[in-house]
């Protein structure tokens, strides 16, 4: 990113979001740990508002978490935990299957 | 083991008109009494946009019935969904684990939370104190 070579050293991690306050805060003495200091917290949506049962009928929920492209917005985007990842999916597509999203974009 | 719990959800012709959907609908009904299942809930949900073409339709009405039986049940009802004409496209799924899933975890969490309640109630000065 910002040529720093240990920022490149660990890529993929939990996206590249951070990048910006990670500038800031820790430099370039303090190491890669440090770096993931000021990262926002992601925190997933479902446990969040407490939702046990995702609904494929919950259109304008589900919807959030799928771009207009119809993919499926993947966990180091969005922070969703695992098993609510695995809910959602599930979800999406049902609601594929009834066409109340779209399978891929137009 | 008893009856389960399912939901289906079916999109019927838009071209049809709102007596006929009406019509269809109690005809599904109708599949799922007479397999020893009991109607629990319908909905409906008017004419929608479908988010791509189904059978070259761009829109069609969506009914809901929610509905208690057996397996066996379901697969006749599917059976007769599929010969039937005017519904373009349906889903059935069972609903009543999930739900009860997750009407289990709410309950543990409201136990939870009372019992983190009550102890920061009673004696979190303390707790403080003796650490250091």
């Amino acid at each position: 990113m910002n040529g720093e070579s240990r920022g490149i050293g660990r890529p993929s991690g939990r996206g590249g979001g951070g990048g910006a306050g990670a500038k800031g805060g820790a430099g370039g003495k303090d190491g890669g740990g440090k770096r993931y200091f000021f990262r926002r917290r992601k925190v997933c949506k479902f446990c969040a508002d407490k939702i046990d049962y995702v609904d494929y009928k919950d259109v304008k929920l589900i919807s959030q978490f799928v771009p207009e492209r119809g993919k499926i917005l993947p966990r180091r985007m969005f922070g969703t935990c695992a098993e609510h990842q695995r809910k959602l999916t599930e979800a999406v597509n049902r609601a594929r299957h009834i066409a109340l999203l779209p399978y891929a974009a137009e | 083991m008893s009856d389960r719990t399912y939901e289906i959800l079916f999109i019927a012709d838009p071209n049809l008109g709102e007596p006929e959907v009406d019509a269809l609908a109690a005809q599904v009904q109708g599949f799922v009494e007479k397999d020893g299942g009991r109607l629990q809930k319908m909905e409906k949900w008017g004419k929608k946009r479908l988010a791509y073409d189904v059978r070259r339709h761009r829109e069609g009405y969506y009914v809901l019935l929610v509905v208690e039986g057996t397996g066996a049940m379901v697969k006749e009802v599917e059976r007769r969904i599929k010969v039937t004409d005017g519904i373009i496209r349906y889903l059935t799924v069972r609903v009543d684990e999930e739900l009860r899933k997750a009407e289990r975890r709410k309950a543990k969490r409201a136990l939870g939370e009372e019992k983190r309640r009550g102890r920061a109630g009673s004696q979190p000065a303390r707790d403080t104190e003796v650490q250091p």
